[in-house]
């Protein structure tokens, strides 16, 4: 009996025990305050490893994570105002320009009657094909599509410009706006860099345009379209055949119509001691301890991240420091009221280097690498442009490599398996050349991948 | 007609017509010239309005920016500019400059964006004060700019896109204090360029404490913009291209329906300095021309129908002249045939006349010498009637009214007679005569007066013209669909320019052979119409080793 008591009395501290470690447990892995709002967009913030090694000063890696919540099925979608944007110039005749007249129709026929469109097209010149309408009269707006023709150059700043003229038409309107330019040549007439591209990229997004850049073949210039699309917050896709035009349009139009949040704007600070050092893969502006980004819109259960480097001064063993908070204030496009969202992240400090070692995030970590490896395959691109071919494809293997260190380190079968995809591209250059197809892949690939753009 | 009449006549048709022509053509060269002058102009004008509602454009951004600028408070001077920054489609970047500090929102080495980090390496040697902060244009933007009417007028038209510019600054309007005190700053733009790139910094100046602070503008948004502004192609003429161009001479927008290739340079620029230094406003004539359709139009047409005026006239009087050409040498040959016939007649009926009168005396005793006269009066009235019957004949062929009386006829026994009738005739004139008829029935369904006609024709040319080649075959030869009679001489031979007019009427050839020859120049042409008629020919074959050959085909049915 008293053995039975007292194996009772044992079983219950170790019941206590056990929910103690479980509690602990909990506390290291849960250490994110998830974002505030149920329905709304939450906000994660992670950091490489939770347990850092005490004694030096190091970077490390936060991730801050928007998680969209799905579109509401009950209230009505937020309107589109859509413009699409196509290259009529001489190389699209046939049945390129037939199978984007047909995504164009495709588009059109996903939208309501709330929703805007318009279509605007260009060669050497650029017109108004159907100006901004509500998409009600499709029959008329499909013949105006079925009657256009190709004709000579390119202009593909006019035609954006033109594109963006016919969305500002209905700028102050509850629209989510976006623009889909369709190329499949050179820019020759206007401006033509990707630099001056970027520039009206970025001051689009300023108003809310996001412009998505439709790649078809190998002869468009793929920095120029992934450049407007970066700067816009738009997507990008590189087709290589005509046929997978309609498919790619209804893509992205799902995309556009399921945005659940517009105009997101994040604000992370660093407590005093912590200072960013860098922002992995996008644009934004670190000011002090302040970092700042900004997103267009986020698309319903879509997960987008960024990833921040961050310099940690000393921290003692066992100390708990708080390493960043973030603010996320976005506009809800169901209810056009503004919502935000918060989270937090802290470490703790460890000489135990097992302990450290156990803490690692893997999920940051491979996007962290995944991100450095994007970054690696446009260095490439460079290094390829400047002649140096040999040092591009060593510059891929040095990533791939690195990605499979880290990928066996913690046993990631993604990280692996995109080692190898590296490796196996890496090798393909060094055979056959940076070929414009290849070429296309990478810079489509690094851009997607710093995008988070799920639909390729 | 004589050679020199018909140059005469043609250098009177020709001359007046071909000066008409050139002065008309010079007429419409000089309307051509009119037009396109008037075309230049326009386009001039064009240009030019297009360049100023650009100019308008960017100023009015300019002077919308900067008066935004003025009024924002200097306590919230750093907050408000990166906010236009991040909100304002116009601007690119933002600073603020201190004489003694240099930049005060970005500091070298720790910028905030690549972007700052560009904005801090583009404008290095105006932050580091190398140059002074001035207004690069004539215009300074003190109190109260001077503008004309016109100008200002057409400003007032851009009042949205200043409205647009001060977009951002709105919510500071209020805070922002009296204009009149933002008056008493100065400010400017500064166009600057990079790379050959344009880059316009707008600029406020403090008076107090040496600040200066502004914004860079986003010239490829003002571009994006001033592109929506630009004329549309179907509001252009044909073959005429509006462009915007940069320094370098880049299209930087186009607007026509053609296309333009590398290089090609325009006809027309006007300059968008100072917003806008070193571009233009372009225009293309493509193809050199710089006529509208309409213009073009009507230069083709009148051109063509010039054309065709001058051909009408020269076609015209070639007819003309041709036609008067024809009835000279129609009344020519009608007179010489009157004169031929008259003496044709005349010769017989002399004859006739003469031993009539002789028997009528009674003077003539002599039986023989009767015989041989009433001899010679039948043989000339055989003549006269033969005479007689051709110029009837013709004169029926030429009425149509020429009745044929077919009847089974046998060309052997025909020829034989008509030869035999004859022979006498061909004899005396020394012709030997060879004959090659085959002993054999050939019959053809014919008439026989008009065969008759012919074959007695053909013998009266031999006698007349082929009597010194002392030489007269005639053949009948059977072939598949017809028998072909030859009549073969060893005269002179007809010339060749006249071996085809031998058969017109009234034709005769005029040389000495012929000219001393009487006739009417009827009788070959007579017997080709009437053997036409019959579904037979007559034609004209050079016999080698000199002579003629006339062939009559005569068909069997």
């Amino acid at each position: 009996m008293k053995n039975l008591k007292k194996g009772k009395k044992k079983n219950w501290r170790m019941r206590i025990v056990a929910l103690i470690g479980f509690c602990a447990v909990l506390s290291i892995v849960i250490q994110v305050d998830a974002g505030v709002s149920e329905s709304g967009v939450k906000c994660r913030v992670e950091i490489d490893r939770a347990v850092l090694p005490a004694g030096g000063a190091q970077k490390a890696v936060v991730k801050i994570t928007l998680d969209a919540p799905p579109p509401p099925e009950k209230s009505m979608r937020p309107a589109v105002n859509l413009a699409i944007v196509l290259d009529r110039s001489g190389s699209m005749a046939g049945q390129k320009l037939e199978r984007a007249k047909d995504a164009a129709i495709e588009a059109l026929r996903h939208l309501g009657p709330m929703d805007m469109f318009s279509v605007v097209v260009y060669d050497h010149n650029v017109s108004t094909v159907v100006s901004a309408q509500h998409a009600t009269n499709i029959e008329w707006i499909e013949g105006r599509i079925r009657q256009i023709r190709s004709g000579g150059n390119t202009a593909l700043f006019g035609g954006v410009s033109q594109g963006a003229a016919e969305v500002r038409k209905n700028l102050d309107g509850n629209y989510v706006h976006r623009i889909i330019l369709l190329s499949d040549g050179i820019a020759n007439v206007g401006p033509s860099s990707p630099e001056d591209l970027g520039r009206l990229g970025a001051a689009l997004i300023k108003e809310g345009i996001s412009v998505t850049t439709v790649g078809v073949g190998t002869d468009y210039n793929e920095d120029l379209m992934t450049r407007l699309s970066q700067n816009s917050d738009g997507n990008t896709y590189f087709v290589e055949s005509s046929r997978d035009l309609p498919r790619i349009f209804t893509a992205e139009l799902g995309d556009v119509l399921s945005v659940v949040a517009k105009k997101v704007h994040l604000i992370i600070e660093c407590p005093n001691g912590v200072k960013p050092l860098n922002i992995i893969g996008r644009e934004g502006r670190i000011k002090g301890r302040f970092v700042e980004l900004s997103l267009n819109q986020l698309y319903g259960s879509q997960e987008k991240y960024a990833l921040i480097e961050v310099e940690i001064p000393v921290g003692k063993s066992g100390e708990k420091k708080d390493i960043a908070y973030v603010n996320v204030s976005y506009e809800n496009p169901f209810t056009q009221k503004k919502e935000t969202s918060s989270g937090r992240v802290y470490a703790r400090f460890s000489k135990d280097r097992i302990k450290v070692k156990k803490s690692t995030n893997i999920a940051v970590q491979r996007e962290y690498y995944f991100n450095l490896n994007a970054i690696s395959q446009e260095r490439a691109i460079s290094l390829s442009d400047e002649g140096k071919k040999n040092e591009a494809v060593s510059e891929l293997k040095r990533s791939a490599n690195k990605l499979k260190e880290i990928g066996q380190e913690h046993n990631d079968e993604e990280l692996l398996k995109r080692a190898e995809e590296m490796e196996i591209q890496a090798g393909q250059i060094e055979k056959q050349g940076m070929t414009k197809k290849y070429r296309k892949v990478l810079r489509t690939d690094s851009y997607q991948m710093k995008n988070q753009q799920m639909s390729k | 007609m004589k050679r020199r009449s018909i140059i005469i006549f043609w250098l009177l048709l020709l001359m007046p017509t071909l000066v008409v022509g050139a002065a008309a053509f010079k007429l419409l060269r000089n309307e051509q010239r009119r037009i396109n002058q008037e075309v230049r102009l326009s386009a001039q004008d064009r240009a030019h309005a297009i360049g100023d509602s650009l100019q308008l454009t960017v100023e009015a951004v300019e002077d919308g920016l900067t008066e935004a600028l003025k009024r924002i408070p200097i306590e919230k001077l750093e907050d408000i500019l990166i906010s236009w920054e991040e909100r304002n489609p116009l601007v690119r970047n933002s600073f603020i400059w201190n004489q003694k500090v240099g930049l005060q929102k970005q500091k070298p080495g720790s910028y905030t964006t690549s972007e700052e980090r560009r904005f801090i390496l583009r404008y290095s040697s105006l932050i580091s004060g190398r140059i002074p902060w001035k207004n690069s244009g004539a215009e300074e933007e003190q109190t109260g700019l001077v503008e004309n009417q016109g100008r200002r007028q057409k400003k007032i038209r851009r009042q949205k896109l200043v409205e647009r510019a001060r977009q951002t600054a709105g919510e500071y309007q209020s805070s922002g204090g009296d204009f009149k005190e933002a008056s008493r700053e100065s400010a400017g733009w500064i166009p600057w360029f990079e790379a050959n790139n344009l880059y316009i910094l707008g600029w406020v100046r403090k008076e107090s404490g040496g600040l200066v602070y502004g914004v860079e503008l986003e010239v490829m948004t003002l571009l994006s913009r001033l592109i929506t502004d630009f004329p549309l192609t179907e509001a252009l003429s044909e073959g005429m291209v509006y462009a915007i161009i940069d320094g370098n001479g880049k299209v930087l927008h186009q607007a026509g329906k053609a296309g333009l290739k590398t290089g090609t340079r325009p006809d027309i620029t006007v300059s968008l300095a100072p917003s806008l230094p070193h571009w233009q406003v372009a225009v293309y004539f493509i193809d050199g021309t710089m006529m509208t359709r309409s213009g073009r139009g009507f230069i083709v047409l009148s051109g063509i129908l010039l054309a065709i005026f001058i051909v009408a006239i020269v076609l015209g009087g070639s007819l003309l002249m041709w036609q008067a050409h024809n009835n000279l040498k129609d009344a020519r040959q009608k007179t010489s045939f009157v004169s031929s016939v008259s003496h044709e007649l005349k010769t017989p009926l002399t004859s006739i006349h003469m031993y009539a009168e002789l028997l009528s005396t009674d003077r003539i005793k002599n039986p023989d010498k009767k015989k041989h006269y009433l001899k010679v009066i039948v043989t000339e009235s055989q003549r006269l009637t033969r005479l007689v019957n051709n110029v009837l004949d013709f004169s029926r062929l030429e009425q149509g009214s020429k009745k044929y009386h077919l009847e089974k006829l046998d060309m052997a026994v025909f020829l034989c007679e008509t030869i035999k009738a004859h022979s006498l005739r061909i004899h005396k004139a020394g012709l030997v005569l060879k004959e090659n008829i085959p002993d054999k029935n050939i019959i053809v369904e014919t008439d026989r007066d008009a065969m008759e006609q012919v074959l007695l024709n053909l013998l009266d040319n031999a006698i007349k013209y082929a009597s010194e080649g002392k030489e007269l075959s005639i053949t009948l030869k059977v072939r598949k669909e017809y028998c072909e009679l030859q009549v073969v001489d060893r005269g002179p031979g007809v010339p060749f320019a006249h071996r085809e007019s031998i058969f017109k009427k009234f034709h005769r050839v005029d040389d000495s052979l012929t000219a001393g020859k009487p006739g009417s120049g009827l009788g070959l042409s007579i017997s080709r119409r009437l053997l036409r008629d019959l579904g037979g020919d007559l034609l004209y074959r050079l016999r080698e080793g000199g002579g003629s050959c006339f062939i009559v085909q005569i068909p069997f049915n």
